[in-house]
């Protein structure tokens, strides 16, 4: 009994010591079971700060508001933030933040974030009932996306059936073809981004004559199939579902053959992307060097650029064989929330301030956290035409010329709320196909078998 | 006696240890190479996943794993407040329950000790969704409570318990103490409960151990993120798909190991010397 | 005397019993009847708030049997149980009885008790992410282990092979669990009355014969207990498949517990298609451990009533001394 009662004392004690540690405001674990799905009441005391939920897949939009706070102190007076982060890995962030939406109450989100693969979900599906219009967050909004000059696509992606703006975006995603000048130049002898562009599209048979070119000196032209997906996705016409019916795009069901194709010449180092694998190719830590990554501004600055190593400064951006957007962020405040006055703040802030002190000019010239930060294509027109987008790990090539044009591609024609998910099941089957368990036309069997047996949808 | 049992004794011992030791390393290098991993770069990791070597990027490790939102000393907190109210729970009732069944001579004695055998065949998964709309109706998602409570009714470990009883407890010394005049519940707390002691802490370690590492209900039920436990947490970590630091994330999972460490080696005399389990069914 | 022992004492045994049984009915079984009536609703959807019966009651189970994914759910989860629990419960008895062996001891056997079930107390998070990094592709510990033996000559792409994934998530779950299993049977193995194996002894029986004679026979209580607890833990497989693949390749490790969470709570949040899935698996259980019940029974019953004859005597005995007295 001793021995118990003294372990129970260590645990005790560690948890003691944790208790201290941590902040003394984290609540008891015990809480009155009635009233805690009612929102809080105010706090009463002066010192007591509003507490603002954000709920985002990474700490991007976390980051901006916080600098928010730091330049608005009036503003940081009344409020505070607690972000939730989970990432889109293994579709974590969706089931978590549905249930954190509707259960609502205090721990309810006041702002939210959706990415490009399930943002019509929540602006037009599904989840549309949680999404605040911009109006009601105190936006003016149809005179300030004109006024800034919003990307259409981005506008039409967040607008909800009844025509209202519950979402918007402070990137444009438009893609390009991110290359290594060295690898271009022992095999081109060039590292030009105008020449290489035309030797490795327009088209993908340009495409893979250049993966031979490059196979013959022992080189990959990609890490893996991923790399491929997002312009054959959406370069395609139709969506994954058409009137609740699934639709298999020609454009994307040709990627089973591309990916064959890759696969079959040894013309990538078959990796997954986001994987260790993927990320290592960055850094020549691969099997065989590959010449490069497929991507919008965001891929430079927020993936490669941190797993690049020494690489950094080889890097170039040219135009793709064929054109594609990929991903971006659009942000939301939740509809039930009750700081929606503080909300359209911050909101209006990171989607529609043009200004020099606006989040899009800071985060389109890297000033955001200070000179020499991470550059990005933004949604405003407005801002784009004053920005400058050079950057160091580019070789001092300004990538505004190569993604402005780029952004054409960006539309939300070819989207649906249930992107991730049906992309997470044609993924496993392209690579089953690919890897030679099973043919072409299981394949296809499977995919449509997976997505009726775990969606709401038709399939034929 | 004769040389063939000699030998045969010495080719056992062979093949015991070998067969021991083997599982030994297989035990041990899973968290040896967690631990090593804490201390390595991403690089290194990408370069070769597994190394029996330490580097140097420990401090490194730390600083990225608490720049990112992961917040190891919340998620040590809330998983110790659930786990060690699970346990005590789990044990005390366990035990005092198993206590009614082999101490008194009642009625429905056998029914409901058929009736536990019974329940201990409804799994946790099955009800969850049951579980889970009841806890959202009456308000109980993101408590805490909706995870302990539950831990009063573990049949399996009424069952261990019961199992341990009928071979380590003497109803003599029941019977004793009620001639001293102590009451019944006195009784279970100052005598049955002191002779129930490994039974308890091995039942302890299971229980604390299960739910230490549970993952579905909390997963379903916690959406603050100011109460995931540290499981929610580890599965999150991988979570920073702008950038994956592995070292970081091997030493996010070896801080989830570490308290459990302590509390086993503590409670691992009991592992050593067993408990004595019944064989007795009815 | 008499009259105190057995009226005033028996409703102990109920007071002592009431804090379990009301844990169980408010936990355990409100929410498991709750999930069968679910399974005859309409109650599906994202934020959903109410619900109706179907007209055609047993929608939701017909669409779950006629659902491909749930019917590979059920095979995936039956091979990988059978694949991991067969050399896990043969190692656990192997151990035990080297362990609990009277003539041959082993040194160091306590520190090997221990060792055996470190595996089970890591999170099953990080099982998964530490074996999805080992079994890698290209790069990874195993392959370059097994391409420096010159046993393969490229890279394998154990992930994309239904056969390795699920012969990796067996591997995980057996290593997770003999150490836990091997404890259980040595515990039983300590109740049985020391006096049996004297006797076995005297009578010239070998350390096999005793296990086979002695150990097992007497064990059966125990072994049943544990092909309980860990067939249900088996059928309900959730942590492993779900973080090591998330149920892939190909559906290859999706168990019936993946399959549930993934109707329920992610994609389309069917709950109702959820709760039928449940029910379902609910009665497979039930009709398995009914029929370990059987298998095992017999003797059992046989021996219970002896002991309980024995413990009538003794307890009679006890009575008269105490009379006496």
């Amino acid at each position: 009994m001793r021995r118990i009662l003294s372990l129970l004392l260590v645990v005790l004690m560690i948890f003691g010591l944790a208790a201290c540690a941590s902040d003394s405001t984290t609540p008891a674990p015990v809480e009155p079971i009635a009233g805690s799905e009612t929102p809080a009441p105010a706090p009463s005391g002066s010192t007591a700060k509003t507490v603002l939920n954000v709920w985002s897949f990474t700490d991007e939009v976390p980051k901006m508001i916080e600098k928010y706070l730091e330049m608005h102190p009036d503003f940081a007076e009344k409020y505070e933030i607690k972000t939730t982060i989970i990432a889109t890995t293994d579709g974590a962030y969706q089931p978590a933040l549905d249930q954190a939406l509707s259960g609502g109450g205090k721990d309810g989100p006041d702002i939210f974030t959706a990415e490009a693969a399930f943002v019509l979900k929540y602006s037009q599906g599904d989840g549309s009932q949680f999404a605040a219009s911009y109006n009601d967050l105190g936006i003016d909004v149809s005179n300030k996306i004109k006024d800034a000059d919003i990307a259409q696509y981005t506008v039409d992606i967040g607008t909800n059936g009844n025509g209202d703006v519950v979402a918007l975006g402070y990137q444009a995603t438009g893609g390009a073809f991110i290359y290594r000048r060295s690898i271009a130049n022992d095999v081109w002898g060039t590292e030009d981004p105008a020449e290489v562009g035309k030797i490795v599209g327009p088209g993908w048979d340009k495409f893979f004559k250049a993966a031979a070119d490059l196979k013959a000196k022992g080189y990959g032209i990609i890490s893996g199939d991923g790399d491929l997906w997002h312009p054959v996705e959406n370069s395609s016409k139709l969506p994954w579902v058409v009137d609740g019916k699934l639709v298999i795009d020609p454009e994307r069901e040709a990627f089973l053959d591309l990916s064959k194709q890759l696969k079959d010449n040894n013309y990538h180092n078959d990796t997954q992307d986001w994987q260790d694998a993927w990320f290592a190719d960055m850094k020549d830590a691969g099997a065989k060097k590959t010449l490069g990554y497929f991507g919008p501004a965001w891929l430079i600055n927020y993936v490669m650029a941190g797993n690049s190593g020494d690489t950094a400064g080889d890097w170039a951006v040219t135009e793709p064989p064929v054109g594609f957007f990929w991903g971006g962020t659009w942000v939301f405040g939740s509809a039930s929330s009750e700081k929606k006055e503080a909300v359209g703040e911050i909101i209006e802030w990171i989607t529609l301030d043009t200004s020099e002190q606006g989040l899009q000019y800071m985060w389109a010239n890297g000033t955001l956290n200070g000179e020499g930060g991470t550059k990005d294509t933004v949604a405003s027109g407005k801002v784009m035409s004053i920005s400058n987008g050079e950057l160091e790990f580019l070789g001092g090539q300004d990538m505004f010329d190569v993604f402005i044009p780029a952004n054409q591609f960006a539309n939300g024609k070819n989207l649906t709320q249930y992107d991730e998910t049906i992309n997470m099941y044609w993924r496993d089957q392209v690579r089953a196909y690919t890897s030679g368990a099973k043919s072409r036309e299981a394949a296809l069997k499977d995919f449509k078998q997976m997505v009726a047996d775990n969606l709401d949808l038709i399939v034929e | 006696m004769s040389k063939t049992r000699k030998k045969r004794g010495i080719l056992f011992r062979v093949v015991a240890y070998t067969v021991c030791l083997l599982l030994a390393i297989l035990s041990v290098l899973p968290f040896w190479i967690m631990f090593v991993n804490a201390t390595r770069d991403t690089f290194q990791i990408q370069q070769d996943a597994i190394s029996l070597i330490p580097s140097s990027h420990l401090m490194s490790n730390i600083k990225i794993l608490l720049g990112k939102t992961f917040d190891p000393i919340k998620g040590l907190k809330n998983s110790m407040i659930v786990s060690t109210a699970s346990t005590i729970l789990t044990i005390y009732f366990s035990a005092l329950t198993a206590y009614a069944l082999v101490a008194y001579n009642w009625k429905l004695r056998k029914p409901f000790f058929t009736f536990i055998l019974a329940v201990m065949m409804i799994p946790a998964q099955v009800s969850v969704i049951g579980f889970y709309q009841f806890m959202y109706k009456i308000g109980m998602t993101n408590n805490f409570m909706a995870l302990i409570l539950p831990a009063m009714a573990v049949p399996a470990a009424v069952f261990f318990m019961r199992q341990f009883m009928i071979v380590s407890l003497p109803l003599e010394l029941v019977e004793a103490s009620r001639i001293d005049g102590a009451s019944e519940f006195y009784t279970f707390n100052k005598i049955v409960l002191p002779i129930m002691k490994p039974a308890m802490a091995t039942q302890a370690i299971f229980t604390f151990v299960s739910s230490w590492n549970s993952l579905f209900l909390p997963l379903v039920l916690l959406t603050d993120s100011d109460k995931y436990t540290m499981p929610i947490m580890v599965s999150l970590l991988r979570g920073d798909i702008y950038k994956t630091e592995y070292g970081a994330v091997y030493l996010g999972l070896a801080l989830t190991v570490l308290p459990l460490f302590v509390a086993y080696f503590l409670l691992s005399k009991y592992i050593i010397e067993g408990v004595a389990l019944g064989g007795v069914k009815g | 005397m008499k009259r105190r022992k057995n009226v005033s004492y028996a409703k102990y045994g109920y007071i002592f019993s009431l804090p379990f049984i009301l844990a169980f009915l408010i936990f355990s079984l409100y929410p498991t009847i709750y999930t069968a009536v679910l399974g005859f609703t309409d109650y599906k959807g994202l934020a959903a708030t109410s619900w109706s019966f179907l007209d055609n009651p047993f929608d939701n189970f017909i669409s779950v049997f006629n659902n491909g994914s749930f019917r590979q759910s059920l095979v995936n989860t039956f091979i990988i149980w059978i694949v991991n629990f067969t050399p896990q419960i043969l190692l656990a008895l192997v151990l035990t009885a080297w362990f609990t062996s009277r003539r041959n001891k082993l040194r160091g056997k306590g520190l090997f008790k221990v060792l055996f079930y470190l595996p089970n107390i890591i999170t099953a998070a990080s099982i998964a992410i530490l074996f999805y990094s080992l079994f890698g592709y290209p790069v990874s510990p195993v392959n370059s282990l097994l391409m420096k033996l010159g046993i393969v000559d490229g890279p394998v792409f154990f992930l994309v092979n239904k056969a390795y994934a699920r012969g990796i998530v067996s591997f995980i779950q057996f290593w997770m669990w003999y150490g836990y299993t091997m404890i259980i049977l040595t515990s039983g193995v300590l109740g049985i009355n020391p006096e049996i194996y004297e006797a076995g002894e005297i009578d010239g029986a070998t350390g096999i014969q005793a296990f086979f004679y002695i150990t097992l026979p007497n064990l059966k209580t125990i072994l049943l207990y544990v092909l309980i607890t860990s067939m249900i833990g088996g059928l309900n497989m959730f942590d492993i498949p779900k973080l090591f693949m998330q149920g892939g390749p190909d559906n290859s490790t999706l168990t019936t517990s993946v399959f549930i969470y993934n109707q329920a709570f992610s994609g389309s949040y069917l709950y109702n298609r959820a709760a039928a899935a449940s029910m379902i698996m609910f009665l497979i259980i039930a009709i398995f451990s009914a029929i370990l019940f059987f298998l095992m029974r017999d003797k059992g019953e046989i021996q219970i009533q002896k002991e309980a004859k024995l413990l009538k005597k003794e307890r009679a005995r006890l009575a008269k001394s105490q009379e006496a007295m």
